[in-house]
């Protein structure tokens, strides 16, 4: 169920509306619930049914992490970190009510419990609503677990600063190098879901996060300049480490800052552009993963993250076209190594994979049980996409990102073809810094490396370059998309939205892609 | 009101010292450091006119950071259990055992004098569901009334913090912070206002105001037209303010600037201490004490935190050196700002907006983010109420831009401050750092290109 399903097999699979039948993993190896946990969620699911809740759900999640981070040749932080707890949400009428507690007493998880349900009660109270959740399937047992070979907690704590030590002595060595830090964030999730709707729901995440940045400052301290190695966070164990091959490549990463001293300035103006994956993943982050959020298009996130220019639903599905024809975005949760890539939503609802553009065509949203049927009568998908998602215990699920992800080239299009097809273009390989209004129309991104592209060739590194561009007109002037041979995986554990605010882990699938006549600006 | 009896959230001073107490005694290391962080968040969520989710959550964290010679390493906990913390006291062991030397260790303080700070308003935290509800209702009603749509978030936290070390060092700090929000909106989605309010006081967040102020800016932004980019004279409302002036807090820390990697280094070594850098009416201290924005009086790491004055008339006068880079350079360790106070004037908005002969009014900004740091440039975009000033009037409004700015030049091209306000400076809409700015009027603003977004 893990694989990566090509172009052709992914229509053959989903059907004319587009998407991918939801088809439950029951992954047999992965542990199940733990006794006591399963009884503290039969009794808030109770306690909540009783205080009058139509509908509730209880997640117990643990949650540890292990940092191990360094400067130069000392370390910085070894530290780990555990938060376990409950938290319940109810609907009593039409409203929410959520409540959540470190506190796994019996009396707490009740009173808890009781205290969602008279949340929800007072806020229909004051103001009724209605609320209509789509069906969804009952899994009495379900169990997954992040695909991994080597458990990251396994790993002593000293193979891990070891390894960074020997990347950063390795950076250090090149000239103009002063400054390099590195870490590695083991992440370790159990999260055991019940509803009252009878699903029961055991899942452990694996996800791990390393990180290598390089400064070089010039002679007279007078100009410095950084290169972060852009080393994305995956669902996956140790060996991902192991595989990235940190202490052979930091010297090109090193390289590369101290090279940004005496890079060109950029021209300001019209380029081509041609994104590597470990930047243009963050550029299909921002200008189609939050657009194509319903709760954003509706207005639920219009105090903080915005909406969406994707919006009415009625103008834009099936109508508004995003970019070329050979240009296809699926939304999925089950994307191999992909940080948002789980067994079940924090709903029930298991994971699937759908369009979210075909064929340049805004054809989907991503949708919760909540709000599967604000849409059902333009997409004909009456339940949820499942995207429902709390970063912990103590966080209320709602809508966040599944994985995201342009899809590559039918043709074997090298990387070497798109520069060849450039002939006044700026390659830039990883993300900098990144901005965009709150409709998701203005971005500007900027980059780690930048190269000048002449005639299809690479002939200099160029320093201070950002794009502007406009969404809609960005991803029409996509020219050419590499093939499977480019497609990587970019990822973020803290995409920030919501109030309060929750992180999500979440990653971004893209090949190598080129892009006409970007307007491109110098930040020096 | 501040200094009640009644009971507060989070752990009490003498409950949190048994805690620290009960840990050190578990301790076998060199030296052991406890932080204890403690409390409620509650928050009531509206959108679409309705309100779409609500909660409160309870927790207590520990972290337990234990030291052989140099050796360190921290564990975090929110199980609290003896057995629970037994295993966390000698896993924090076990890591620091096996935790590479960290040659920047100085060893634990030992007690310390803080000075005095209560942060703790009971009409923060004693605010239940109903009255967040009955406050969040009106800005619901306020949009219903004029057929708009409102979106908003109050968000409440109560609790305590609390530092021990080996070396009998001890410290308790409990506080409250709030933050209510409003976006109201136009339904045909042509139009955004925004207010809001941030305190320790929910007694002085002005709900009804927060209501008015974000139909009236929805209103008056109806019709926007375009206008050009370019530089401008801009006048930024407190919170545009406070959302850029609080990313100046991480930057005056000593160490990048000596080390050649921040706006503060000096060409040819050292940094630039002393010099006058900004305007003269730019002054910009950190309190913990500062009423309704009160912190904690230490670090995490115990160290006290003094009021300090980082700009005054322009020249800067302090930077934050943490107790390693303080012996290193022979001076005083100084915490790192723990909140922004800048100091203002007289002029009231309207004051400044009848100065401008040509000018944009910016009411908050979106998705701020670094470019420069040599020259502390960000960029980010307006939102939710931008206008055009023509010869001392709002002239019409107009679209959303991009700006590219830096804040060393910004500083230096103030023309005109107003009266300083807290503001909720976080684009979440969280109650954070508190931060107290006083509106600008600078000139040569760079607003790089056109938004369409509303």
């Amino acid at each position: 169920m893990q694989t990566k399903l090509d172009r052709r097999e992914f229509i053959k699979l989903a059907g004319a509306a587009g998407v991918a039948a939801a088809r439950p993993f029951q992954q047999t190896t992965a542990p199940g619930p733990d006794a006591a946990e399963k009884d503290l969620v039969m009794l808030a699911l109770d306690a909540a049914r009783s205080a009058g809740a139509s509908y509730a759900d209880v997640r117990i999640t643990r949650g540890n992490t292990e940092l191990v981070a360094t400067r130069e040749r000392q370390i910085t932080n070894v530290s780990k970190n555990e938060t376990y707890g409950i938290g319940i949400r109810s609907l009593v009428g039409g409203s929410w009510g959520f409540a959540a507690t470190r506190d796994l007493a019996r009396n707490s998880v009740a009173a808890a419990a009781r205290q969602a349900a008279a949340i929800a009660r007072s806020n229909d109270r004051i103001n009724p609503v209605k609320t209509t959740l789509a069906s969804v399937q009952k899994f009495p047992d379900g169990r997954w677990m992040t695909p991994h070979e080597v458990d990251p907690f396994t790993i002593p704590i000293e193979q891990k600063a070891q390894l960074l030590f020997k990347t950063n002595e390795e950076a250090l060595r090149v000239k103009g190098v002063r400054f390099v830090t590195s870490s590695i964030s083991s992440i370790r999730e159990s999260r055991l879901l019940g509803t009252t709707e009878g699903s029961l729901i055991q899942q452990t995440f694996f996800r791990i996060g390393p990180n290598v940045n390089v400064t070089a400052v010039s002679d007279d301290n007078g100009d410095f300049q950084t290169r972060n190695a852009v080393l994305a966070p995956r669902g996956a164990g140790w060996e991902y480490v192991l595989g990235l091959q940190m202490q052979e490549n930091v010297l090109r990463w090193a390289e590369e800052a101290a090279a940004k001293l005496t890079a060109t300035p950029v021209q300001p103006g019209l380029w081509d552009l041609v994104l590597h994956p470990s930047h243009l993943w963050l550029t299909i982050h921002e200008s189609i993963g939050h657009p194509t959020e319903l709760d954003r298009a509706m207005g639920y996130e219009a105090n903080f993250a915005g909406t969406s220019f994707l919006s009415p639903p009625e103008k834009v599905l099936n109508k508004f076209r995003y970019g070329p024809a050979f240009m296809n975005i699926v939304g999925n949760r089950t994307e191999s190594g992909g940080c948002s890539t789980c067994g079940w939503d924090d709903e029930g609802v298991p994971a699937q994979s759908w369009l979210i553009v075909d064929k340049g065509v805004f054809v989907n949203y991503q949708t919760t049980r909540e709000m599967a049927s604000w849409i059902s009568n333009l997409t004909k998908v009456r339940e949820s996409l499942g995207t429902a998602y709390g970063q912990d215990w103590a966080s209320i699920p709602f809508p966040r990102m599944p994985n995201v992800s342009l899809q590559p080239n039918t043709q074997d299009v090298s990387e070497e073809d798109v520069i060849a097809a450039t002939k006044h273009g700026i390659y830039i390989e990883g993300d900098g810094s990144y901005s965009i209004d709150q409709q998701r129309y203005n971005f500007q991104f900027g980059g780690q490396v930048f190269w000048e592209i002449k005639d299809g060739k690479r002939i200099r590194m160029l320093r201070d370059v950002a794009y502007q561009a406009r969404t809609p007109n960005f991803w029409n002037s996509l020219a050419l998309a590499g093939g499977k041979s480019t497609y990587r995986l970019g990822a973020a554990l803290n995409d920030g939205k919501g109030q309060p605010q929750q992180l999500n882990a979440v990653s971004h699938g893209c090949p190598i892609a080129l892009f006409r006549n970007v307007n491109v600006i110098n930040t020096g | 009101m501040q200094n009640t009896n009644a009971k507060r959230h989070g752990l009490s001073a003498d409950e949190s010292r048994q805690l620290c107490d009960k840990i050190l005694g578990l301790a076998r290391a060199d030296h052991t450091r406890i932080n204890i962080t403690s409390g409620i968040q509650g928050f009531t969520r509206t959108a679409i006119n309705r309100i779409t989710t609500a909660g409160e959550t309870n927790n207590v964290t520990v972290r337990i950071t234990s030291i052989f010679g140099k050796r360190v390493a921290s564990v975090d906990t929110n199980r609290l259990d003896d057995a629970a913390l037994e295993r966390a006291v000698r896993d924090a062991e076990a890591l620091a055992k096996i935790a590479p030397e960290n040659p920047e260790y100085l060893p634990e303080l030992a007690e310390q004098k803080y000075m005095p700070v209560d942060g703790y308003y009971a009409s923060t935290g004693d605010l239940t569901t109903e009255s967040r509800a009955r406050a969040a209702s009106l800005g619901i009603k306020a949009a219903d009334a004029s057929k708009f749509v409102a979106a908003g978030f109050i968000d409440v936290a109560a609790g305590s913090q609390a530092v021990a070390t080996s070396n009998r060092l001890f410290g308790y700090y409990s506080g409250t912070a709030v933050a209510s929000t409003l976006t109201i909106r136009t339904p045909d989605g042509l139009s955004s206002g925004w207010a809001g309010d941030e305190d320790a006081d929910w007694n002085t967040i002005e709900s009804e105001r927060i209501a008015e102020d974000a139909l009236r800016k929805c209103r008056a932004w109806r019709g926007k037209t375009a206008l050009d980019p370019g530089k401008y004279e801009v006048i930024l409302e407190p919170t545009a303010a406070g959302m850029l002036m609080s990313r100046m807090l991480g930057v005056f820390d000593a160490r990048p600037a000596d080390e050649g990697r921040s706006f503060f280094s000096k060409r040819g070594g050292g940094n630039r201490l002393g010099e006058k850098l900004f305007d003269e009416r730019v002054t910009i201290i950190s309190n913990p004490a500062e009423k309704n924005a009160e912190t904690s009086p230490f670090t995490n790491a115990g160290q006290p935190v003094q009021r300090e004055v980082w700009v005054e008339k322009g020249v800067l006068k302090s930077l934050a050196y943490s107790r390693f880079w303080a012996m290193k350079q022979g001076v005083a360790p100084k915490a790192i700002p723990p909140n922004f106070v800048m100091s203002g004037g007289d002029a009231s908005l309207d004051d400044m907006i009848k100065s401008v002969k040509r000018g944009v009014l910016i009411t908050r900004l979106w998705y701020i983010r670094g470019l420069n740091p040599r020259v502390i440039s960000f960029t980010g975009l307006t939102r939710d109420g931008t206008f055009l000033i023509e010869n001392g009037k709002i002239a019409r409004p107009v679209t959303n831009f991009r700006f590219n700015q830096s804040l060393s030049e910004l500083l230096a091209n103030v023309e005109v401050l107003g009266r300083p306000t807290r503001v909720a400076a976080d684009e979440s809409g969280a109650a954070g750092t508190p931060v107290m700015v006083p509106p600008l009027k600078v000139r040569n603003f760079t607003l790089a290109s056109v938004s369409d977004a509303i």
